[in-house]
């Protein structure tokens, strides 16, 4: 017995029951006469997946201009902080210096130092 | 040859046509390849009312991809690819009854071949065996498809096409093959005990 020749004789391909393309072309029909909720939903779907995207990188845009936005304006912060300290400093080191130079000379008028700190 | 041609560009402007919403030409796509459609899913399923459902299924989806269909040899490889993963969603959502083997009517003593009886038995035999094999033989024997050619269209590895074809074969050999460890034992001269 050969088993794929037998096999072959015993799958032979069958008709469906008769009007098979008629329920078909009906079902078709019926599924296009009313929208078809598959189709609607994936279309909202969509929508909203974009949406939701749109939203992310709205936000995420906003998110990241106000960080850098806040760096910035803490930087120049510290930046005035640190010219008002070197300011002082300054101020301070040219006091100490007059100071200095009266104790080695004093016979040197004390004009300047009036006008220090 | 001239025939040949001509079919295939009459079963081209068929398709076109379908494509193009005529719902005539959809008609004759849906008659020319129920057969096909509807019996790969009988074999599948062992069941005419599953199959002509599955078989519904698989057209009206058709119906709405027919933009996405390039040629009369594509729509064969979609049709064929579609039924055959329907079978398998539905199988996975209700876990059809299947027949053990053992459930399975014996075939009659003295099969000959092409015997009607005996074609019966095996389909029924066909219809217990697991559904991967079930429907790698029937898309081998039914559709006369190649291995290659079923390993495309299920996105399996061409090995396991082959080994779902050997181990069907093979259960379908033991159960009708005589067996030939039995007839060997009946030759072979008994022990004295």
């Amino acid at each position: 017995m050969n088993l794929d020749s037998e096999l072959r004789a015993a799958l032979r391909r069958e008709s469906p029951p008769p009007g098979f393309a008629q329920r078909v072309m009906d079902r078709i029909e019926r599924e296009s006469a009313q929208p078809a909720r598959w189709w609607r939903s994936e279309w909202l779907t969509g929508r909203r997946i974009a949406a939701a995207f749109a939203l992310v990188a709205l936000l995420g845009t906003w998110t990241g201009h106000e960080i850098v936005a806040r760096r910035r304006a803490e930087g120049e912060r510290a930046r005035e902080n640190v010219l008002i300290a070197l300011r002082i400093a300054g101020a301070k080191v040219r006091y100490a210096q007059e100071e200095v130079r009266q104790i080695a000379d004093p016979t040197e008028p004390e004009t300047e130092r009036s006008s220090t700190p | 040859m001239t025939a040949i041609v001509s079919e295939a560009s009459d079963s081209d402007r068929v398709m076109r046509r379908a494509a193009g919403g005529d719902a005539e030409a959809f008609r004759e796509l849906v008659e020319e390849h129920q057969a096909m459609v509807f019996s790969i899913a009988y074999r599948f399923c062992g069941d005419r009312g599953i199959a002509e459902e599955l078989a519904q299924d698989v057209f009206v989806q058709l119906y709405r991809s027919m933009g996405d269909i390039e040629s009369p040899e594509h729509l064969m490889f979609w049709l064929r690819r579609v039924t055959a993963n329907r079978c398998i969603d539905k199988a996975r959502r209700s876990r059809l009854r299947l027949v053990p083997i053992d459930k399975v009517a014996e075939p009659p003593a003295a099969v000959q071949p092409s015997d009607p009886l005996f074609a019966r038995a095996l389909r029924e035999a066909m219809a217990a065996l697991p559904e991967a094999q079930r429907l790698v033989v029937t898309l081998r024997f039914q559709e006369e498809l190649e291995p290659s050619e079923i390993c495309s269209l299920l996105g399996m590895p061409i090995n396991t096409v082959k080994s779902h074809l050997q181990r069907a074969l093979g259960a379908l050999r033991r159960r009708f093959v005589p067996d030939r460890g039995a007839a060997r034992d009946a030759v072979a001269p008994r022990r004295q005990s």
